[in-house]
């Protein structure tokens, strides 16, 4: 038989029970619409989390204190109190050509008060160059400056959200606001940057001394955020950096190691590894619905062959062989999924487009839309091959039956 | 162009004794015989009908079809056979309702190597030749029950084949409509083809040259049908 013939053959019996057509679709449509929103999300997140660290801290390279942990996080992350990087270590950075700023931080978490209205908070004592560093902007007023550092001013830069919840409709800039016992006068508020992980948007910024020295009484730092110079390849730098801090640490044996230098390449290749897995595992979980769609397909193809048993006589009696009746309900079976792929390819990118417009125009997020065409081509591919692997046990069924027998089944 | 030979076929069911559907045939039918196969229910005629038309193998026995032994054929080959040599017309008409007399007819080409431009020529060829070239495109459900057979007969002739065969073809029509069908059947074993029909109506057996009657799985009486008359004394 012509596979022509076969495929002709096979649409019209699907066309013939159309509403069990697409009732037996609709596991493989939802499968493949779930495979193709989670990969379509996925790269969407990949994308604009990697877009928010670039646009905050290019050439950036982050000390934490605490010993390296392959494979994890620092024990200062973890909670521990690590006193290791101190001011010392800030200067001898300062004087590595291959840096061109270096900015370490203190944070917090206090209760800012305003008037009457007061809203918990997380405060970062910086320096003045970080406003340069991360690309941040001002709505209002100015940045700190290492005048105000040195002279120990108490002022203030609020991020847009914490200056609105704050402060309304009123304009920040001159007015007071209170927190850890110290009055601050608030000097600007900063460009909104959207709702993303890295936003300042509900940030309170404020000298280094102030929040190192007066609130918090330490003298080390928990952080250090190193900008490179961008004329030089970012791994010389990482290693002239871990250089400095061991010289500077008395360290001889790489192994004890009291710091931890990340650049941003690494943690951006971190994060895209994390958000890959993570989409892997979650369109692996989606994939279940294709396997019970897959079942539905199987369940419902070896329904119609028992149907059509007597339709299976006569093609063999009038010369079909095996493979030629084979053949027809295995066409049948993959047309049923390679549809179901299509329709799920299109009912997913209709979803993904949607959530594009709501995180867009809703909640003011620069998220991306990324169809990804692999995601595309996964999903004919899975449904034509789910079409084949469920078909075929009915598909072997139909081509096995005895042609007496067939003809004489009521 | 049909021999057998002490062909026997037995069924086990569930580890039972065997039950025995031919004890032993023996006849042979030549090119542009009209043969009627007669005998009371569960007598074995439709079991060598399913034999004859290749649906079903024999158990003992000898067959030879146009000189080739069944024996020596794969599935494959009898398929092909049944394609290219054989057409079948059945008492419930096995017709495809959901689908038009034209895409009925069309189903044994479909598993033959004749060309989609010919197959056209060819279906319409035989839905004329049963008169029905009106209805070709109508849907199979909708015809009554002689048009059914008729199309049925039209699908058996498509291939051109050398034997048709026919089990009870007017089991399930009215008289005038068996009539009919007869008169084709006739007509086509006039124009040089073999047709074996299985009957247990005499008045449709008679449309035949020689009627085979089978009894408990073997052949009772083989006579011309002047020889089968005056046996049961009915010689007009």
């Amino acid at each position: 038989m012509l596979f022509r013939d076969a495929f002709k053959t096979a649409t019209r019996s699907l066309a013939h029970s159309k509403m069990r057509s697409v009732l037996t679709m609709l596991g493989i449509v939802t499968g493949i619409a779930s495979v193709i929103i989670i990969m379509s999300l996925g790269d969407s997140a990949k994308q604009y989390i990697v877009g928010q660290i670039q646009s905050m801290a290019p050439n950036m390279i982050n000390v934490q204190p605490g010993a390296p942990v392959i494979g994890g996080a620092p024990s200062s992350v973890m909670g521990l109190v690590v006193k290791t990087l101190v001011a010392r270590d800030v200067e001898s950075l300062k004087r590595e050509p291959s840096i061109t700023n270096v900015a370490p931080n203190v944070t917090g978490s206090s209760r800012i008060v305003y008037e009457s209205k007061s809203k918990s908070t997380l405060w970062i004592a910086t320096t003045a160059n970080i406003f340069k560093m991360t690309n941040l902007n001002f709505s209002s007023g100015y940045g700190f400056t290492s005048a105000d550092e040195t002279a120990y001013r108490h002022v203030v830069v609020l991020g847009s959200k914490l200056a609105g919840d704050l402060f309304g409709d009123v304009e920040p800039v001159g007015k007071t606001v209170r927190f850890e016992d110290i009055t601050f006068r608030v000097i600007g508020v900063l460009e909104p940057k959207g709702s993303g992980m890295f936003s300042m948007d509900g940030y309170a910024l404020i000298p280094l001394p102030v929040g190192q020295k007066q609130i918090r009484g330490i003298d080390y730092y928990q952080e250090l955020n190193i900008q490179i110079d961008p004329t030089y390849d970012t791994a010389f730098a990482k290693a002239r950096i871990i250089s400095i801090l061991r010289t500077s640490h008395q360290i001889t044996d790489p192994t004890k190691d009291d710091f931890m230098v990340t650049s941003m390449d690494e943690t951006l290749n971190m994060l895209g590894n994390i958000m890959s897995i993570l989409t892997i595992f979650l369109a692996a979980i989606a994939s279940i619905s294709l396997i019970v769609g897959g079942i539905g397909i199987m369940n419902i193809m070896l329904v119609s062959v028992t149907e059509r048993t007597r339709e299976i006589g006569l093609r063999k009696a009038v010369g079909a062989t095996d493979r030629d009746i084979l053949q027809q309900f295995l066409i049948e079976s993959v047309l049923l999924t390679l549809a179901g792929g299509i329709i799920g390819i299109l009912v997913g990118a209709t979803i993904v487009g949607l959530i594009y417009v709501v995180l867009s125009t809703f909640f003011s997020i620069g998220w991306v839309f990324a169809f990804p065409i692999s995601a595309v081509i996964l999903g004919l591919a899975v449904s034509g091959i789910s079409g084949l692997v469920f078909g075929i046990y009915p598909a072997r069924k139909a081509g096995k039956k005895n042609p007496i027998d067939a003809l004489r089944y009521e | 162009m049909i021999e057998i030979h002490n062909l026997k076929k037995e069924y086990i069911v569930e580890e039972e004794t065997p039950t025995r559907a031919l004890r032993g045939v023996t006849f042979s039918i030549a090119q542009g015989e009209f043969v009627s196969i007669m005998g009371p229910s569960g007598s074995g005629k439709s079991t060598l009908l399913h034999i004859l038309s290749f649906l079903d193998r024999p158990t003992g026995g000898s067959y030879t079809f146009q000189g080739k032994s069944i024996d020596e054929m794969t599935d494959q080959e009898l398929a092909r056979v049944r394609n290219k040599d054989m057409g079948f017309v059945f008492q419930s008409f096995n017709l495809l309702s959901r689908l038009t007399v034209y895409d009925n007819v069309e189903i044994p080409l479909l598993y033959s190597d004749t060309l989609p431009a010919k197959r056209r020529t060819l279906v319409e060829e035989a839905v004329r030749a049963v008169g029905l070239g009106e209805k070709l495109h109508t849907e199979a459900g909708k015809l009554s029950g002689g048009q059914k057979q008729r199309v049925a007969i039209a699908r058996a002739l498509v291939t051109d084949p050398n034997v048709i065969f026919a089990d009870e073809p007017t089991g399930n029509l009215d008289s005038q409509s068996g009539l009919q069908i007869m008169e084709i059947l006739e007509s086509l074993n006039n124009k040089g083809r073999t047709v074996i029909l299985v009957t247990h109506e005499t008045q449709t057996a008679e449309f035949a040259d020689r009627i085979i009657r089978i009894k408990d799985g073997v052949v009772e009486s083989d006579n011309p049908i002047t020889a089968d008359r005056l046996r049961r004394g009915n010689l007009k």
